[in-house]
């Protein structure tokens, strides 16, 4: 009984020390924090564009003698950094698109930039350093890489069914009925679909979409003065337009891939790979993921069509990187985003190592040419675009909570077949004006 | 929590020593549970404190928070959209938990008995329980395909009636997350009632019919009675996993289309991680916990009543 009572005791006491020891190791690796260890680097990209990212680190660690560490993810990037923001955790330096400008200096996590400072800054395209100032002048980043939409269009599908290239809506939506109609791939299944639309509500998805559509209809988001100051434009005929042209490929001609009003850009990727749909507006860095599967032989890039009254746009956005405002390590920060920017970087990331996706899509450094750095004709038509016919989303201080306000109500309305457009867009818009309103950027 | 000691006291003890093995019996139950409850101390209660904390103040990620006091629950109370998600959450708990329950209670007496192929049947039956909602999630999108080879429209077709858009519809995309749950949940009450009537009387049944009771009589007042426990079990279950349900709407609709399966959390995790308003989505997190406390007590409260 003595033994027995005992040894319980000694195993309790083990258990513990164990647990004190757990602890202790939770503690002491808090503790290695204080060596500055690598660069810590976020961003929101795939495995395949990190290995892009490690090579221009490798060069860069070759250069410096400065270590990187990567953490990368697509998935709700965002969110991952908010948590580490509350965790007082953040990297040195996060690389993400353009659209989280906003987000981020209201999140007050990035630190600004001055321009003068960062060395081989003035090679860069006036076009693309507009993308990482806000509204009143101030910049909070350093463009990476820049893009415009382009049209990936299934060519065996299209070639088999003897249609011509889309150059307006109409052929796009004629193509689109087709694709679904016709069987395009020839398996005697009706399993085709048209044309691919992600109009999940996540991370404001639907609106960024339909944006590319509703600058070719001539409309925006927002009107702005010419004192920065904006209101929603969304009661304009363009906008009424632009979904009016999105009812009628999901409600009349059922032209769209199943499930679409609840997707994701990733799965929205999916319904194209997999050959369910044969039409994606989707940014460049697609190029090599299409080209692995559905195949590069059977993958066409073309321009986007032209809206109604012919007016050619496509949005045009990029990467910045940011500096957060938590580093300890800002001349290391700022070294590594002028290795990013400088030729030799922009080299690196627009030729991807073996399984690698590029990182830089257009250089954004002038001494650079996008079609001989990717030494890829497709990429001359990208930036073509870009130059010519790209339109960047609108300039606001919080653009991420506008686009969500803006998906919310475009996928509300594209739900349902029954829905009155321009009475949704009516009270859609004066959201739009209250979000406006709360940034402090209403006109009045 | 502090453990039940008694049992330990042993009469025929010297009790000269007892001063000294008594320590020793008051600290090693405490040491036993020392590692699970310092885990649970730093990975759930700590947490939950600072969920609570966090719900005074507006979080900022760049420099220190800012004490707000009640703001954030005060518009928890006047959120239109967390109410309209609450009513959402309150008729997918009702439907739910309702129509799991008889279900379950309805093969659970058919599943009763110790034969081996009633064994092999409900391990058979149990499985969706223990798949993982993400996995039941990307099962049932598949099923649901709203096209007209998806498989349930495949299935109604062959009673004449036209694909559905199921989870692209609004109107069906709500009712279509209950069916979901309800499949993968009816296991888990089934099996809880099974193992009830298993611990019904059998006697009872017998003198019931000795009575002159028929099927119907003798389910109502020996079943039902014999089983009010294992009810309470599944009832409190299923409204508490109910009210916070999560993955099975995050990986199927996102809460749409048109905002028609926003659920209490899904609005939450919205507010808190897509507009990072880390303290609101706290505060409305810390009412919802003392709502389904409160109502779990409440419900216990009563059912002990009910049985005196």
């Amino acid at each position: 009984m003595k033994h027995a009572h005992l040894a319980s005791w000694r195993s309790g006491a083990v258990a513990s020390l164990v647990a004190l020891w757990l602890m202790n190791s939770v503690t002491a690796s808090a503790a290695a924090a204080n060596d500055p260890g690598p660069l810590r680097i976020w961003t929101r990209s795939s495995n395949d564009g990190r290995k892009t990212y490690d090579a221009i680190a490798a060069a860069f660690t070759a250069k410096t003698g400065v270590r990187v560490e990567y953490f990368n993810a697509t998935t709700d990037f965002e969110q991952r950094l908010a948590r580490a923001a509350v965790g007082r955790d953040l990297p040195d330096v996060i690389i993400n698109d353009g659209g989280s400008l906003g987000q981020f200096v209201n999140m007050g996590i990035v630190a600004p930039i001055a321009r003068a400072d960062i060395v081989g800054g003035a090679d860069l395209h006036e076009r693309a350093w507009r993308t990482a100032t806000l509204p009143d002048g101030r910049v909070f980043a350093v463009p990476t890489s820049a893009q415009a939409h382009v049209m990936f269009i299934r060519k065996d599908w299209r070639t088999r069914l003897g249609l011509p290239v889309p150059q307006t809506w109409d052929d796009l939506a004629a193509l689109a009925k087709a694709f679904t109609e016709r069987d395009p791939d020839g398996n005697g299944r009706a399993d085709t679909y048209g044309f691919v639309f992600p109009g999940s509500t996540a991370r404001g998805y639907t609106a960024w979409f339909i944006s590319s559509f509703l600058y070719q209809a001539g409309g925006d988001f927002v009107r702005q003065g010419a004192d920065g100051s904006s209101r929603g434009a969304l009661t304009e005929p363009a906008a009424i337009q632009t979904l009016s042209f999105f009812k009628r490929l999901l409600c009349d001609d059922k032209s769209v891939q199943a499930g679409a009003i609840n997707a994701t850009t990733q799965e929205a990727n999916r319904a194209f790979i997999s050959g369910q749909a044969g039409i994606y507006l989707s940014g460049p860095y697609h190029i090599s993921l299409f080209d692995k599967e559905p195949g590069a032989d059977r993958v066409e890039v073309v321009p986007a069509p032209a809206g109604p009254s012919g007016v050619r746009a496509t949005l045009a956005g990029g990467e910045l990187a940011f500096i957060t405002k938590t580093t300890r390590r800002r001349a290391d920060a700022t070294r590594f985003i002028e290795f990013l920017i400088s030729p030799e970087g922009q080299s690196l990331g627009t030729r991807p190592p073996q399984g690698g996706l590029p990182v830089v899509r257009l250089p954004v450094n002038r001494n650079l040419d996008a079609a001989t750095a990717h030494q890829d004709p497709r990429w001359a038509l990208v930036a073509d675009e870009y130059l010519q016919h790209g339109k960047p989303l609108p300039l606001v201080p919080n653009w991420a909570r506008l686009q969500q306000v803006a998906a919310d109500g475009f996928n509300a309305t594209l739900a349902r077949c029954s829905s009155n457009v321009a009475a949704d867009l009516q009270a859609l818009n004066l959201k739009i004006d209250a979000e406006l309103a709360k940034q402090r950027v209403r006109a009045r | 929590m502090k453990p039940n000691l008694e049992h330990n006291v042993k009469p025929y003890d010297d009790p000269a020593q007892n001063g000294r093995r008594s320590f020793g019996d008051a600290l090693s139950p405490w040491l036993f549970l020392a590692p699970a409850l310092l885990i649970f101390l730093y990975f759930k209660f700590i947490p939950m404190l600072r969920g609570v904390q966090m719900s005074f103040y507006k979080v900022s990620f760049g420099d220190a928070d800012e004490w707000v006091g009640w703001d954030n629950f005060a518009r928890v109370f006047t959120d239109e959209a967390l109410r309209n998600a609450a009513g959402r959450t309150l008729l997918y708990v009702l439907v739910t938990v309702t129509l799991s329950a008889f279900i379950g209670l309805l093969l659970a007496q058919a599943l009763q008995g110790t034969a081996r192929h009633m064994r092999i049947l409900r391990t058979a039956m149990f499985l969706p329980a223990v798949t993982s909602a993400a996995v039941v999630a990307e099962i049932w999108r598949i099923l649901y395909a709203p096209t007209p080879a998806g498989v349930v429209n495949t299935v109604i077709g062959w009673v004449g009636a036209a694909p559905q858009g199921f989870f692209s519809n609004p109107d069906q995309a709500l009712a279509a997350l209950m069916g979901m749950h309800v499949w993968k949940h009816v296991p888990y009450d089934t099996v809880i009632f099974v193992a009830g009537l298993a611990g019904v009387n059998r006697e009872l049944y017998d003198a019931a019919a000795v009575d002159g009771a028929n099927a119907w009589h003798r389910f109502v007042h020996v079943t039902l009675p014999g089983l009010a426990p294992a009810i309470t079990v599944v009832l409190t279950l299923g409204c508490i996993r109910g009210f916070r349900v999560f993955t099975e709407v995050y990986a199927t609709t996102g809460g749409g289309p048109a905002g028609s399966t926003e659920v209490v959390m899904t609005h939450i995790y919205k507010q808190g991680f897509q507009e990072l308003d880390f303290g609101y989505a706290a505060a409305a997190s810390t009412v919802l916990f003392l709502f389904t406390a409160i109502a779990t007590a409440a419900f216990l409260a009563w059912r002990r009543r009910g049985k005196r």
